[in-house]
């Protein structure tokens, strides 16, 4: 018995490629990458997965403390005194460990020229006050 | 030689994680817009997605160290869920 070769059906691709509006969230790459830094022991993919959720919890409550401490001051917009006030209450920054101290010692470079005011050369300050 | 952590920031995603918690809540302008180069500019603000940033990375700092010190208490080499799961109920 001869049968015939049939020609492969290739699944039509519909016009445009859907992309799927995804959930924001922040690259897994990247918690990992700091979790590791962090953590400097293995750790087991499970593992990983709880410190996701848990990143996922943590926005979620950050996103709730910072909008009761703006509206407490009767703002719409979140500023920098609302973070203060949060990671005050959160023990991060207390008076021996003030929050530039932290910047300075967690963020990047350019970062910390951004949020510090520093004085060069040149009498300027960065940036302007 | 260790690599150095990458610690930039996903601003924008940032921004976004919290506008879908919060659709209504704004974010502080960059002090980038306000400031002109130009004397006494505008008033330099604490970018908020970078502040943001380092909250959460404090955050994931302090999970990291609970779930070590759980790890060491089981004698154990590497991190276990059980250890994050201990340690995310401690923070």
């Amino acid at each position: 018995p001869l049968h015939q070769l049939q020609p492969k059906t290739v699944p039509k691709r519909l016009g445009t490629s859907q992309r799927k509006p995804r959930e924001p969230q922040v690259p897994r790459s990247l918690i990992k990458e700091i979790f590791r830094h962090f953590a400097k022991m293995p750790m087991t993919r499970d593992a990983f997965k709880i410190v996701e959720k848990c990143s996922e919890r943590y926005f979620k409550q950050l996103s709730d403390d910072l909008e009761a401490y703006t509206h407490h001051a009767g703002r719409k917009t979140v500023e920098k005194a609302d973070l203060e006030v949060l990671m005050r209450r959160q023990g991060l920054v207390t008076d021996k460990m003030p929050l530039n101290v932290l910047i300075e010692r967690y963020l990047p470079l350019e970062y910390r020229k951004l949020l510090i005011p520093v004085a060069v050369s040149g009498n300027k300050v960065i940036p302007c006050k | 030689r260790r690599r150095r952590m990458k610690s930039t920031a996903p601003r924008s995603t940032l921004r976004k994680i919290i506008k879908k918690h919060k659709p209504q809540l704004r974010l502080a302008a960059n002090a980038d817009l306000l400031v002109r180069k130009e004397k006494g500019g505008g008033e330099a603000r604490l970018r908020l997605p970078r502040a943001v940033h380092l909250n959460f990375l404090l955050f994931l700092h302090r999970l990291a160290e609970e779930a070590r010190t759980k790890a060491f208490e089981n004698k154990s080499k590497i991190i276990k869920p059980e250890h994050t799961i201990s340690a995310a109920k401690v923070l």
